[in-house]
């Protein structure tokens, strides 16, 4: 081995506290960007295998009611490749308790051999056209409520009961992701489920004889990208059945949350990686400054040997390449059972039950190009100062700096107060302004880090307290099995003790502006609504105009439109033109994209004067177990329910803070660590001279404490907006779908908590360093003049 | 003797700016070494000699003047060049040893052979120089003498045309730098070198073949020594 490595070898083990801590940082990032990459593509894999096995449709058509044949013509657009009805209906589920409401999907399977959307059996058997009274179930729902192969479970259908033998336990490409609608807060399996039956049987029972109300399409492949030609001419053909509703495959509820996983999972990746490779490489490069300053007269003698400047450059910058290539080796070793790990357990999460595993050995490629990348840039950056050293100087010691008065001095009135300890704390603090720059930086970077998971695990809470505390504040959101009068209000006030009842209109609509389109609920309310406080984004209040629409910030976005523009709205309904109509307002709402018109209005455009499709109760009645029999209520909703559904989901969210705030740990420790080493062995002589005049190691020690302690606070301080800016940050990289938005809220007590948690990480790395004080040989530096 | 010239320099001055005064450290110094001899420049601190020896050595340029070394002009040099020259034709040995504290006396000496051409054998230079049995310390394990003679093995190993010593006995106690003289003599004499040694001792004069005094920048004196002494019997 060449001599100079063996140097560069030996020099890491004399500091490799350092180069362990940086190390880790690579390791951490490299592992990351492989792992959550790897884990994206083997997600996506997995989902698109497990579309390819069950035939998962491209385009969903909701329509009133529609015979055979009508479907069968469906063939003739160009580009269908097959079109198949089914059944689907939400009824209640018996269940044992009565104050619980459980709603399951009723859908029939397809009497094709090759059926769109097949069921993956997972449990018990696949259930059979001849089957009598069986269903297979979904089976999120089947392990929420524990329903097994062989039980019995009876939904309640147009007021009578059916119990069906549960056959199988099954799993659908449509579900991977089980939510009831778009309005739905959190997957509530043991609240809601899917239960397919046979096609015979849910015609009979839910009376659509011959006919369905769902139709499901697959497009050859070929005519994917005319994709919306083909719906629009699917639209055309189906209009006199009455369409409610068209979904294409990228706006299926499960599958764009789905993608919105993996599109997550990509910027989690991208976004950690880079953030710590940066830091990383602020370290390398404060580190082999630092390093080359030091090793002045060891350079010198090199260049006096006849080593090159190359040679020299690079034999410090393999210091910087050995961090980032024992980092990417660790950091692979690490990523593929790590990945694997993490797959698995996303699968079982996400109810994928083909998991196409796979290395792509092309992130290692990536991984260890952009470490060793980064680590050789800020390596050179680091050691640049090398070719200003000439031979001829670097013998001779350098001059001492200036140490002229630093400016709080002059304010005699605070200097005169400080004790002396103090004054040279924040001498030393002031006089080495690049070090305490990097160690105030790294600091508010650590606050910034550790503040993330914190804010994160407050997100859905403040959701939650804004949704139905501020911004609609009813109890019970019930909704109708179809369209009633208004005397349907009158008639559950006398079932039900309410404190306020309001209805509602809840109608599909697409809207349009331009070629931009969406279709979403659009919520009729009354204009004195109790119920809904509607806010603009920047806090005003806004009220339900007289004509024309509301619309939440989100749609506003994503039609591209603002107040006062005029929207075009398609009706579903047959025989019914479309409409243009006037913005009035956009709002803020987090769950829920949706629009909002005067309820007189929306029936207007509707033709129907006085119709409800639901209603708004205010109320500390028991309202569910009242209203469980009541005929033509499909759901009730409670924000009581809701609210335990989610402290379900704060359990997993913890878990995942835990992770971030041990990326925030590593990070601060290393950043202090370092920062402190290098801090002690550039002040040898310096603390030398202060042992000779008799200070103790505890007090030199709590010299460079007060030092970083007031730098800690500093960082702090200036960690408030960087926490801030990467809150936003992590509030966009989430919010990749326009299901949901996120409250950009932080608490005061999570400012306190990333405070406290800065802090122990800063002490855990100043306790690590108090070894290198104790262990200073202080005689021997001021005789040898050497560090 | 033999009087090849070597190394010569024709009117080399060298000027630092400090601050609005310009401070020649050498001026006009016309010098030169013949092959085999071994040469002292004394002086006081200040007088230039440390300047003069790095601008021989290719350390440092000069601000104005020639260096010849082997009939080429080496103020023409660039960096690349330089760096070549320092490390074929050159050999320093500093007052402070300067050895890598974190290389064994043999790794020393292996940092300065393995990037030349014509090293001599290791083990042989670390034998002469007394250190067989040492060089597997780290210097940190070496008295002063040793050290020093660890960075005099690494000059010569690289089997230089020039031997360029800065007070190689600055930091040495009296017996231990006659030991180091007296091994600087026999390298002179057993490998054939050219050895030359700046310091402001006076009685090392005695034992070279020619003195050269310096004093403020320039060459003031140049002796030639009929019969230089034996390092032992040298005295201060």
């Amino acid at each position: 081995m060449k001599k100079l490595d063996v140097r560069l070898l030996r020099l890491i083990k004399n500091s490799k506290g350092q180069f362990i801590s940086v190390t880790v940082m690579v390791i951490l990032a490299l592992t990351v960007y492989v792992s959550f990459s790897m884990m994206a593509d083997n997600l996506n894999d997995s989902i698109f295998y497990y579309y390819d096995e069950t035939n998962f449709g491209d385009v969903f058509v909701e329509v009133v009611r529609i015979p055979k044949t009508a479907i069968d013509r469906l063939h003739r657009i160009e580009g269908v490749e097959a079109a198949q009805g089914r059944v689907s209906s939400e009824v209640p589920l018996r269940v044992e308790d009565p104050n619980e409401k459980v709603r399951v999907r009723i859908v029939s399977i397809p009497k094709e051999t090759d059926a769109i959307n097949s069921l993956h059996t997972l449990e018990g058997r696949e259930l059979q056209q001849t089957d009598i009274r069986a269903t297979a179930v979904l089976q999120q729902f089947t392990d929420a409520r524990g329903i097994e192969v062989g039980d019995k479970i009876t939904p309640y259908i147009a007021g009578r009961e059916y119990p069906l033998d549960v056959v199988g336990i099954v799993g659908s490409p449509e579900y991977i992701y089980l939510m009831e609608n778009e309005q739905s807060l959190l997957p509530t399996p043991e609240k809601f489920g899917v239960i397919y039956v046979t096609e015979d049987f849910a015609q009979s029972a839910l009376g659509y004889q011959g006919s369905y109300n769902e139709v499901m399409i697959k497009i050859d492949e070929n005519y994917l990208h005319q994709i919306d030609r083909i719906v629009d001419d699917i639209e055309d053909q189906l209009d006199r059945y009455g369409v409610s509703r068209v979904t294409k495959r990228e706006d299926q509820l499960s599958h764009s949350m789905m993608m919105q996983e993996v599109e997550q999972l990509e910027n989690m990746s991208t976004a950690i990686t880079l953030l710590f490779l940066i830091v990383a490489a602020v370290i390398i490069n404060v580190m082999l400054s630092r390093l080359v300053k030091n090793d002045r007269m060891s350079i010198g003698v090199m260049k006096a040997l006849g080593y090159s400047n190359l040679d020299i450059l690079g034999h410090y910058t393999k210091y910087s390449l050995l961090i980032g290539l024992t980092g990417s080796i660790v950091g692979m070793v690490l990523s593929i059972p790590l990945s694997m790990l993490f797959t698995d357990m996303y699968m079982m999460f996400m109810n994928i039950p083909m998991l196409q595993m796979e290395i792509y050995y092309i992130y290692f490629v990536y991984g260890i190009l952009l470490t060793s990348g980064f680590c050789i840039a800020s390596g050179l950056a680091g050691a640049r100062s090398v070719l200003k050293i000439f031979p001829a100087d670097s013998m001779r010691p350098e001059a001492p700096k200036a140490g002229g008065r630093i400016w709080l001095e002059k304010i005699k009135a605070i200097w005169d107060k400080i004790s002396f300890s103090w004054k040279m704390v924040i001498r030393n603090i002031l006089r080495n302004k690049r070090r305490a720059a990097f160690l105030v930086a790294g600091i508010a970077l650590t606050y910034g880090i550790t503040m993330v998971p914190v804010f994160m695990s407050s997100v859905w809470t403040n959701i939650f307290l804004l949704q139905y505390g501020e911004l609609q504040t009813m109890d019970y959101n019930i909704d109708f099995a179809h369209p009633m009068s208004g005397n349907a209000i009158r008639e559950l006030t006398q079932v039900i003790e309410v404190d306020h009842i309001e209805p509602k209109t809840e109608i599909p609509f697409e809207l349009r502006n331009g070629w931009k389109k969406k279709i979403v609920s659009v919520i009729g309310v009354p204009r004195d609504t109790e119920f809904y406080h509607f806010k603009s984004p920047t806090g005003q209040p806004i009220e339900v105009p007289k004509n024309g629409i509301i619309l939440v910030d989100r749609l506003a976005d994503s039609l591209g439109v603002k107040v006062g523009d005029e929207i075009l709205i398609k009706n579903f309904m047959p025989d019914k033109e479309d409409e243009r109509i006037v913005v009035k307002g956009v709002i803020e709402q987090y769950l829920g994209t949706n629009a909002y018109m005067d309820i007189e209005a929306l029936n207007a455009l509707m033709g129907e004067k006085g119709m409800v499709t639901g209603a708004l109760v205010a109320s500390r009645d028991d309202v569910i177990p009242k209203l469980q029999d009541v005929e033509n209520i499909r759901q009730i909703q409670s924000v009581e329910d809701m609210k335990n559904s989610f402290l379900e989901f704060m359990d997993m969210i913890i878990y995942s803070v835990g992770v971030l705030m041990v990326f925030g740990g590593v990070l601060g420790f290393a950043i202090v660590y370092n920062v402190t080493v290098i801090s002690i062995s550039e002040r040898i002589l310096e603390f030398s001279s202060l042992r000779v005049l008799g200070f103790d190691k505890k007090e030199i020690y709590k010299m460079i404490s007060r030092e970083n302690g007031l730098m800690t606070i500093l960082g702090i301080v200036l960690g408030i907006p960087v926490a801030y800016g990467m809150c936003v940050a992590m509030v966009n990289a989430m919010v990749t779908t326009d299901i949901f938005g996120i409250p950009l809220i932080i608490d005061i007590s999570s400012y306190f908590i990333a405070g406290v948690a800065t802090i122990i990480f800063v002490a855990l790395a100043q306790l690590a360093t108090i070894r290198k004080i104790y262990r200073l040989n202080f005689i021997d530096a001021l005789k040898n003049r050497i560090s | 003797m033999d009087r090849n010239i070597i190394m010569k320099t024709e009117k080399i001055s060298k000027i630092y700016q400090m601050g609005e005064v310009q401070v020649a450290a050498i001026k006009d110094v016309d010098l030169q070494l013949y092959e085999g001899e071994f040469v002292v420049i004394l002086g006081p601190s200040g007088s230039g000699k440390s300047t003069l020896l790095n601008v021989i050595g290719g350390m440092d340029l000069p601000t104005e003047g020639k260096v010849f070394m082997q009939g080429e002009d080496i103020t023409d040099y660039n960096d690349k060049k330089l760096t070549a020259y320092r490390r074929e034709k050159i050999g320093f040995v500093f007052q402070f040893y300067n050895l890598m504290n974190n290389l064994t006396a043999k790794e020393n000496v292996e940092l300065a052979t393995e990037i030349c051409k014509e090293a001599l054998n290791i083990d042989e230079v670390l034998e002469a120089v007394g250190l067989g049995d040492r060089k597997e310390h780290f210097p940190a394990q070496m008295s002063g003498g040793e050290q020093q003679r660890v960075a005099i093995a690494r000059a010569v190993a690289k089997n230089p045309a020039l031997l360029l010593c800065d007070e190689p006995t600055g930091a040495l106690d009296f017996e231990t730098g006659i030991k180091t003289l007296s091994l600087l003599k026999k390298i002179n004499q057993d490998f054939n070198k050219t050895v030359v040694i700046i310091t402001h001792n006076v009685p090392i004069g005695e034992m070279a073949d020619r003195v050269i005094k310096m004093r403020s920048g320039e060459i003031i004196e140049e002796t030639i020594n009929t019969n230089p002494i034996d390092p032992e019997g040298i005295e201060w």
